[in-house]
């Protein structure tokens, strides 16, 4: 009977009802999505059993520019852990390398397939006991003798149908990896699910990476520490995390202190649990991609506050209305209802009101889940309706809304006293004094709006700095791949060049390590001049050839280029390698020479214009860019305005032409560049996202309080349209009270708003000053949303013809 | 069955303070028809939700079947409430979104009664107070003679010791005022003890006693006999 009740009640208050459930399902909607991206995130690397157990060994390093980790082990030190780490009973060596793969031509001249690299994934050297410490489910193999021997890999399944069809063809079938190492599939397992930081597409036997040390760069000395160099190990128990990084701590004690230049060692190894792989922000992983547990604190938060606002407007439309349920109370009671049982019903109507908009929220998150990607990394096809922890939240969800929303009208509602209900003095009575609470809700949403408003304008200011900022070289028209430096495609690189050359789209082609800005980096300890003590500090380097200027438009500050040669002899420096080392005029640097690692003698010829070297999160550093033919695997190719892909069409078919047997993987420069900020793009895109959805929330529920407010004053604006006031008067006069609030929350959120936002943008080197404006336009967005919703409903009262609200009487 | 003693009740607004109740004292027995009448603002009204407990003295006794009801917490007076009186309202207040069966139905509700045995009470009424027919509909539906006698059906389905009813034949036409004034009679033969609050002398008639209040203070209670004179 009281479900019947409920839904009579909604019908004759549609509007209401409909403004409950569309404002609580858009906000449940907001939850669940969010939901789903932290559920996603926190479910990383649950795939391996022994997830709570498995360790990777880092590396922490001290030098006077402060601490830094890396996830990097030099090779002897990979040796020496089994033996020095006790606690670890598995040890994995591992290598990650990212190879282009082919199956070879056959015999009868069919030619080789070829096959593009797909993304993220991610191949190791490793050895057996890999097998120990993760479990991964074998379709055909031996783990215990598939990576024993050089030449060996074990594929998983979905690149086995690729390569051959099928995975029971791919068994002793032969892979070309990066053109060069020839290999046998010695083993197929199956595919590892999309959330796990492991995103193997193949593992190779540890000899086959000593087989091919000169193509992996294999360095088995204590100095050398390759980020893809990594071990993992097993605990045999997980409180025994302590007691086996006290045994790592000796672990290349000795050596890292005579390679140190202060003696004493600047290095240790340290151990990282898999739960924290994906939630580092100091460690990066195989896949690339880590999302700090603060972040997703902050989405719950976002989460939190949607709700919040839809709930608010719950609770205000409730409150606000409660004198129009007076009566039925007051009846109630002189009925016998105790105070209890008017809990009950009360909350019970909020709880349809929470199905209700669960159903709705629901729909809603079902048809956003594509846009999920513009603010996460959420697979859209990951599981969502179908997980019972889904259906769990939902119940969860369904609870809180009906507390959250429901408990405070209840309260309020059953405090009736009956004797005033009857009389239905309690709007004009109590209701004064409840209007606070409503008046601090409205403020609090519109804060809240405001906030995200504020937001959304400042990282999409940010944004718009990043794109337009000069970086210092050029990021447009440039087209740039990867080839394979092994000395047989090094002798073609000339006849690429002047292949390429011929393309009348081609401007400029260079080799090199990286472009000028890259996620890459390459270090070197350095003395200036050489005979000088090491400075305290590491110089970035980029080695390239001479057309690296031309392609990428470098400016000089002094000086030329360096000649062309095939080693270091020559080099440029940028200005803040002169600033960083005294140099007062650039002039003065050329000439002299200065001392990388061991080698001296390194003459700089000239000084490049300072460029960003990463991205505009962190600032200018010292940096030197010399030649080293054999280090070169970038190649980036200029090309003029004009018909970009038919540009890189000429690009590919020119590589094909001189390297038949390469996969060709080309990219726009401009396009890598814009993936640094992705993390700032997905910001602002929540922000944006949320901020809509916040001011949706605030202006409906507005709208519902204009309303109500504009239907409970309809006499006394008759009273005052018959004394002569006009409609504009009378518009007003309902719209400043709602007005005010807003005026109010604007004064709340805009120094909130500066702090949070002046916070993030403190990450980046480079940024935006906060402007005036921005707030000014925050605040008129609020005011005017607010406003026109406002104006919608008094306006209609002030039209309204006041014989008919006087006549009710 | 009922004794108020030194009843007092006044709003204190500022230093002012205005009473409504001044030191009434008043016994009603069990069977009595009991008429309270005034002029506006007298204070009849604020008497009898004091009877009815949906208000309380600020000052004085009330001792309901000898029990002391100005001691009471709002559960307990909830308590004795469900169980011993009944109300009838000139505005009716009735529960718009419910029909004349659930309306009726709700009071049987809030004191847990049986399904099967609700439904037989229910037709009961309905079918004493001629209403079968109407059992589906919604107040708004009902003329105001029909409303109010759902609402009187409502007040006594729990069989209550005490009716209590506020001008109840104040929104109502005369022959639709009658009817209910004749069932009101009607149930007073039955052993119900009535109290009710009216402008109309008319109504008066068909109590037993009249108390006459103004400003607050008792001016006047006699048998009604003697007005009949």
């Amino acid at each position: 009977m009281q479900f019947k009740f409920i839904l009579r009640s909604m019908a004759r208050n549609k509007v209401y009802a409909g403004i409950n459930i569309l404002g609580l399902g858009l906000g449940i909607a907001a939850v669940l999505l969010i939901f789903q991206v932290v559920r996603y995130e926190l479910g990383y690397n649950k795939n391996f059993s022994r997830y709570d157990r498995i360790v990777r060994v880092v590396t922490q390093s001290q030098s006077s520019e402060g601490e830094s980790w890396n996830p990097c082990v030099p090779i002897p030190a990979m040796f020496a852990i089994p033996d020095a780490v006790p606690e670890l009973t598995q040890v994995a060596r591992m290598r990650e390398f990212w190879p282009s793969i082919s199956v070879p031509g056959a015999e009868d001249g069919t030619p080789p397939k070829k096959f593009l690299r797909k993304d993220p994934s991610v191949a190791f050297f490793t050895e057996p006991s890999f097998f120990e410490i993760f479990d991964l489910e074998w379709l055909a193999g031996d783990p215990k003798t598939a990576l024993r021997d050089e030449g060996s890999v074990v594929i998983i399944r979905s690149e086995a149908e690729r390569f051959f069809g099928s995975w029971q063809a791919a068994m002793n079938e032969t892979l070309v990896l990066d053109n060069v190492a020839r290999v046998t599939v010695r083993g197929v397992v199956e595919d590892l699910p999309p959330d796990c930081d492991l995103p193997i597409n193949m593992l190779a036997s540890w000899p086959t990476y000593i087989a091919q040390q000169a193509l992996y760069y294999y360095d088995d000395n204590w100095g050398s520490c390759n980020s893809s160099n990594q071990v993992f190990g097993l605990l045999a128990d997980a409180s025994q995390l302590g007691a086996a990084e006290r045994s790592l701590a000796k672990v290349g004690e000795k050596q890292y202190a005579e390679n140190s230049s202060t003696g004493k060692a600047d290095k240790t190894h340290r151990l990282q649990p898999m739960s924290d792989l994906h939630f580092s922000d100091k460690l990066n992983n195989s896949a690339f991609r880590t999302i700090t547990k603060g972040r997703l604190k902050v989405l719950s938060f976002i989460a939190l506050l949607i709700l919040g606002m839809a709930c608010f407007n719950f609770i205000n439309l409730s409150t606000a209305m409660a004198s129009q349920r007076a009566k039925e109370i007051g009846v109630r009671k002189t009925l016998g209802v105790g105070r209890g049982q008017l809990l009950r019903q009360f909350l019970g109507e909020t709880a349809v009101v929470s199905v209700l908009s669960v159903a709705l929220g629901v729909a809603v998150a079902r048809l956003c889940l594509p846009l999920l990607k513009h603010i996460s990394d959420v697979p859209v096809e990951a599981p969502f309706l179908s997980l019972p922890q889904t259906w769990a939240f939902l119940v969860f969800v369904t609870i809180a809304v009906t507390l959250l929303a429901g408990f405070y009208p209840a309260v309020v509602l059953a405090g009736f006293e009956p004797a005033g209900a009857l009389k239905n003095s309690v709007g004009a009575v109590r209701g004064g004094h409840r209007a606070w609470v409503r008046q601090s809700l409205v403020v609090l949403q519109f804060s809240i709006a405001i906030a995200f408003i504020v937001g959304t304008i400042i990282t999409l200011s940010q944004l718009h700095f990043i794109r337009t900022k000069d970086l210092g070289f050029d990021q447009n028209l440039i087209y740039t791949f990867y080839y394979n430096n092994d000395s047989l495609s090094v002798a073609k690189l000339n006849t690429l060049k002047n292949r390429l050359l011929q393309a009348p789209e081609v401007e400029a082609v260079s080799y090199n390590t990286d472009p000028p800005s890259s996620g890459n980096s390459w270090m070197s300890n350095f003395a200036f001049p050489s005979n000088a003590e090491d400075a305290d500090f590491a110089l970035q380097i980029k080695y390239a050839d001479t057309d690296y200027p031309k392609t990428f438009g470098l400016r000089m500050a002094a000086g030329k280029w360096y000649d062309p040669s095939d080693t270091m002899k020559q080099a440029v420096v940028n200005e803040a390698f002169l600033r960083k080392m005294g140099v007062e005029k650039p002039e003065d640097a050329i000439g002299e020479d200065l001392k990388l690692g061991g080698r001296a003698g390194i003459i700089i010829t000239g000084v490049v214009q300072d460029f960003h070297a990463f991205s505009v999160h962190q600032p200018i550093a010292p940096l030197m860019i010399s030649t080293q033919r054999d280090y070169y695997y970038n190649a980036a190719v200029k090309v003029n305005p004009g018909d970009m892909a038919a540009a890189a069409r000429a690009i590919e078919s020119a590589f094909d032409e001189v390297y038949p047997e390469q996969v060709f993987e080309g990219h726009w420069y401009d396009e890598t560049i814009a993936r640094f900020y992705e993390d700032e793009n997905r910001f602002a895109n929540a922000c944006k996202g949320f901020g809509v959805l916040a001011i949706f929330i605030a202006c409906i529920g507005l709208f519902g309080l204009s309303s109500h407010a504009a239907a409970r004053r309809a006499k006394e604006i008759g009273i005052r349209k018959v004394l002569g006031a006009g409609t504009a008067g009378i518009t007003a006069l309902l719209a400043r009270d709602f007005i005010k609030l807003v005026l109010v929350a604007f004064v709340l959120a805009a120094p909130a708003g500066w702090y949070f936002m002046n916070r993030w943008l403190q990450d980046f080197a480079y940024r935006i000053d906060i402007q005036w404006w921005v707030f000014v336009v925050a605040g008129a967005v609020a005011l005017v949303g607010a406003t026109l919703v406002v104006a919608l409903q008094t306006v209609r009262a002030a039209l309204a013809d006041p014989v008919e609200s006087l006549r009710s009487e | 069955m009922l004794s108020i003693k030194n009843i007092e009740r006044f709003y204190k607004t500022g230093p002012l303070t205005t009473w409504v109740l001044r030191d009434i004292n008043l016994k009603v027995s069990e069977g009595e028809f009991v008429t309270i009448m005034g002029p506006s603002g007298s204070g009849k009204s604020t008497l009898l939700n004091i009877l009815g407990m949906l208000d309380q003295p600020d000052a004085g006794e009330y001792l309901f079947f000898d029990e002391p009801v100005h001691r009471f917490n709002e559960k307990r007076r909830s308590e004795l409430h469900k169980h011993y009186i009944g109300f009838v309202f000139q505005a009716y207040h009735l529960i718009d979104e419910l029909t004349v069966y659930e309306n009726i139905e709700t009071p049987l509700l809030y004191r847990g009664i049986k399904s099967a045995e609700r439904k037989a009470m229910i037709a009961d009424v309905l079918d004493r107070f001629n209403m079968v027919a109407k059992k589906d509909l919604f107040p708004a539906q009902l003329s105001g003679g029909q409303q109010q006698l759902v609402g009187v059906a409502r007040a006594i389905i729990g069989k209550p010791k005490l009716l209590l009813a506020d001008e109840p034949t104040g929104n109502l036409h005369s022959s639709q005022g009658e009817t209910i004034m004749e069932l009101f009679a009607q149930l007073h033969r039955e052993g119900m003890t009535i109290i009710q609050v009216t402008h109309n002398e008319k109504n008066a008639q068909y109590g037993t006693r009249l108390i006459q209040l103004e400003d607050g203070f008792v001016r006047d209670d006699a048998g009604v006999a003697r007005l009949n004179v």
